[in-house]
């Protein structure tokens, strides 16, 4: 049975790892020669930073204030949760969901360090108790429920807490009849958790199956740079619509894992928004300067539905 | 095939190279020839598509000549038989083969849709093939059958040497099997000879017959779905069918399925939903294909609709997973009612090669990766994963098919039976809940403020959200009304006291 053996060797990584999976489980190891390279978009220890895209010097105020494009190729860099909810919920109406959650460690897990410790390190660094940010927040006056994924901390890896903190946050606009955003930045599911990790994905669709198909409620899923393995797999692309950034990487199984399988080189632009739109797969590719007064004149296209079944306020 | 047209059939009367073994077996009628698993003659003027045929074990160039009513394929080398030809009217055709026979004898009731099945018993049994850790017991075996051999040769009596060896073999087996390390299990699972999953519904079901097609451009091998019946009750079945040998592998993408193959699941489940089976679904699949047309076609969009729709079916689901469970793949089909593993069956979110690559930097950690991952059924089913168990006969699945079949029949029918008490309402509020207590979080405990300074704080007024409308999600699936089914509530309760720390 050699040729199976191949077969499996060569699908040494899973597909819902997905890409970028030593962002995921890199630790603090970092060598002198990462260390110069790797950009560190913390505002609070660097004035400058480069474009991914064209290498551009770019003066990070000034980046900020334009939501992090880049003033030269338009290029949408890294956005951490904080900012993108700053982005698109109005000043003074967030309330954060389930702020003082935290991951457990149930299955002992430790390779090179333990998941405690790693976890507790990414918290320490970043600032974040976990990958995702929940709450509710006014868009354009428009309630809605938000989420989102943060790919500084464990590259966005899903486990269980960014599940059941979805779950309860679809839980409570399925509640409430409110319109549901999430934006998914993601590297993949959380290895460390095991099969708790895998049975996120089939949680969330639950409730979305809930509050989709049952109730017949809005989900807008905002698919960001990188969004691969279990999340593109699960929610992300379950919405109603389903919104990319430019240039977004948008996957199932990374790059290196097709090269693998297939023992050929992958064209360029292979899994990137602009591709899938063109197979099909997306409904609309929105920069981020247009994202919030998109979302708010497609809040008031549904909300202007005729027939619609029940009548949900959107406004109050 | 090789002749052309115009020449003349010559009537063959000896059989070179029969490609079944049961050939000795043809006689009398060619239903039963069939059923004893002889091989079909080929209709070369009907052109149409393969119906359902196992390509991969099967036989391509296969001459049309048939003597009178035997049912024999006879294949055309070179070195043994005879040429034969046959005339043709009209231009020749590809051979496309058929799994039923040209002539049906008598007026059968019963038994017209076996032919439609592509999936035949091997020519050739299986090579068996020894796993690493079952080298002693080989060793063990070698040396009873020396020791027979040498009382054969010699004609001393060496019986009681014989029993003492035979009955150290049996200690031997029944301490390894009894306690197999994950490692073991996973190579258990991934065995070659493993029953598949055609296998066990051959043996489950009275009655059979294979669907096909996701009406969206292809017929995924890989997945295979069906309708059988078991004690008069119809199902639908559904699971990943991995080959037996590895042109079968090839031909099955080593049960790794395309978006065309879950989108073939998803509309047999709502054809069930449709019409009333309850879903029986088995998993045996390393993961998702992972391949250029896959992505474009959209491998995440068909697993993510499968997981959604899955929760809207008002019918039972039962998911068993016969071999390696493997991660989105798997679960595409595997969101239900009430999962079942076997015993050295395993379930993974990611293969242990690819997360020791990943987290210990070498392929080499795979055992550890194994031993960390928790991926067996009783690991699982201490974490509330699985719902029960089901043992293998000593020695693994491969070594007793029929009773693995049995037993995975016996329970899956005990879990039916309480499901298909409740009413479609219940059953999807059931099916929700019991995927809402699945996962481990740390809460109610004051989080340090330097940990969370980089989250949005609050800015919306105090009293501005209703307050009836945020209690936790938790909560609200306590709420639900589980009834008349026993074994969901503990569940339930352990969810509670495991958030409640």
């Amino acid at each position: 049975m050699s040729l199976m053996n191949w077969f499996e060797d060569k699908r040494r990584f899973g597909g819902l790892i997905g890409a970028f999976i030593e962002k995921a489980t890199k630790g603090y190891i970092f060598s002198e020669r990462e260390k110069d390279r790797y950009i560190k978009i913390d505002t609070t220890k660097g004035l400058w930073t480069r474009c991914d895209n064209c290498e551009n010097m770019l003066y990070v105020r000034f980046l900020r204030q334009n939501k992090r494009i880049c003033e030269e190729c338009g290029y949408h860099l890294q956005m951490s949760s904080t900012e993108r909810i700053e982005l698109l919920i109005d000043r003074g109406t967030w309330y954060p969901m389930d702020e003082d959650m935290t991951a457990r460690d149930v299955l002992k897990f430790s390779d090179e360090d333990s998941y405690k410790n790693r976890i507790a390190f990414y918290q320490k660094r970043t600032g974040l108790t976990d990958a995702i940010q929940t709450g509710i927040g006014q868009l354009n006056g428009i309630p809605i429920a938000l989420g989102v994924m943060d790919f500084q901390f464990m590259g966005g890896s899903m486990g269980s807490v960014v599940g059941e903190k979805i779950t309860r946050l679809i839980e409570y606009a399925t509640r409430a009849s409110m319109p549901l955003i999430i934006v998914c930045s993601s590297g993949g599911a959380r290895m460390q958790e095991g099969t708790l990790s895998l049975m996120q994905m089939a949680k969330i669709s639950s409730v979305l199956q809930i509050h989709q198909a049952q109730k017949r409620l809005l989900y807008i899923a905002i698919l960001t740079y990188p969004t691969t393995g279990g999340v593109t797999a699960s929610f992300g692309m379950l919405g109603d619509i389903i919104i990319a950034e430019p240039k977004a990487y948008i996957a199932f199984a990374g790059k290196r894992v097709i090269e693998q399988t297939l023992r050929q080189k992958i064209p360029d632009g292979f899994q990137v928004a602009e591709s899938l739109f063109d197979h099909g797969l997306l409904d609309l590719i929105v920069p981020r300067n247009l994202l919030k007064g998109v979302l708010s004149e497609i809040f008031e296209l549904y909300n202007a539905a005729p027939c619609k079944k029940f009548q949900n306020s959107f406004f109050k | 095939m090789g002749f052309g047209t115009g020449a003349l059939v010559l009537q063959q009367t000896s059989v070179a190279a029969p490609r079944f073994a049961s050939i000795s077996q043809v006689n009398g009628s060619s239903l039963d020839a069939f059923r004893n698993g002889a091989d079909l003659p080929l209709c070369s003027h009907l052109q149409s598509h393969r119906n359902g045929i196992a390509q991969g074990s099967g036989q391509a160039g296969f001459a049309t000549t048939r003597s009178s009513n035997k049912l024999l394929q006879t294949r055309i080398d070179s070195e043994t038989s005879r040429v034969v030809a046959k005339i043709r009217k009209g231009k020749k055709s590809a051979e496309t083969e058929y799994p039923w026979p040209e002539k049906l004898k008598g007026d059968e009731q019963e038994g017209y849709l076996e032919f439609l099945s592509g999936f035949k018993p091997l020519p050739t049994k299986p090579k068996p093939v020894t796993l690493p850790f079952e080298r002693p017991l080989v060793d063990l075996e070698n040396k009873i059958d020396e020791v027979r051999e040498l009382a054969n040769k010699t004609g001393m009596d060496f019986s009681e040497q014989i029993k003492e060896l035979e009955q150290k073999y049996d200690q031997v087996r029944r301490d390894l099997y009894l306690h197999l390390t994950p490692v073991q299990r996973l190579s258990v699972a991934r065995h070659p000879n493993r029953p598949t999953f055609l296998d066990h519904v051959l043996n489950i079901t009275d009655k059979w017959v294979e669907l096909h097609g996701d009406r969206g451009g292809y017929d995924d091998p890989a997945l295979v779905c069906g309708i059988g019946k078991i004690e008069g009750m119809s199902f639908m079945f559904m699971g990943h069918q991995k080959g037996r040998n590895t042109k079968e592998n090839i031909y099955r993408n080593f049960a790794m399925p395309t978006p065309n193959g879950y989108r073939k699941a998803l509309r047999m489940m709502r054809h069930a939903d449709h019409h009333g089976f309850p879903i029986l679904s088995f998993i045996d699949t390393p993961g998702a294909y992972a391949g250029i047309k896959a992505e474009e076609l959209g491998q995440g969009e068909a697993i993510a609709h499968n997981l959604r729709e899955m929760f809207g079916l008002r019918v039972p689901i039962i998911t068993t997973v016969i071999g390696e469970g493997g991660s989105g793949g798997a679960l595409a089909i595997g969101c239900c009612d009430k999962m079942i593993m076997l015993e050295n069956a395993v379930y993974y979110v990611a293969s242990p090669e690819a997360c020791a690559a990943i987290l210990w930097k070498t392929a080499a950690a795979a055992p550890k990766a194994t031993e960390a991952l928790r991926i067996t059924g009783m690991e699982l089913m201490k974490l509330d994963v699985v719902d029960e168990v089901i043992p293998e006969p000593l020695g693994g699945a491969h070594s007793d098919p029929v009773l693995t079949s049995k037993n995975i029949k016996a329970t899956i029918l005990k879990y039916m039976k309480e499901l298909l008490k409740l009413d479609p309402e219940t059953l999807m509020k059931q099916r929700v809940a019991k995927f809402r207590q699945m996962g481990a979080v740390e809460e109610g405990v004051e989080v340090d403020a330097h940990i969370k300074r980089n989250m949005k704080k609050r800015e919306a007024p105090l009293g501005s959200e209703d307050p009836r409308l945020l209690t936790s999600g938790l909560q609200q699936s306590l709420d639900v009304k589980i009834s008349a089914v026993e074994g969901t509530t503990s569940h339930v309760n352990a969810s509670a006291t495991r958030s409640v720390e």
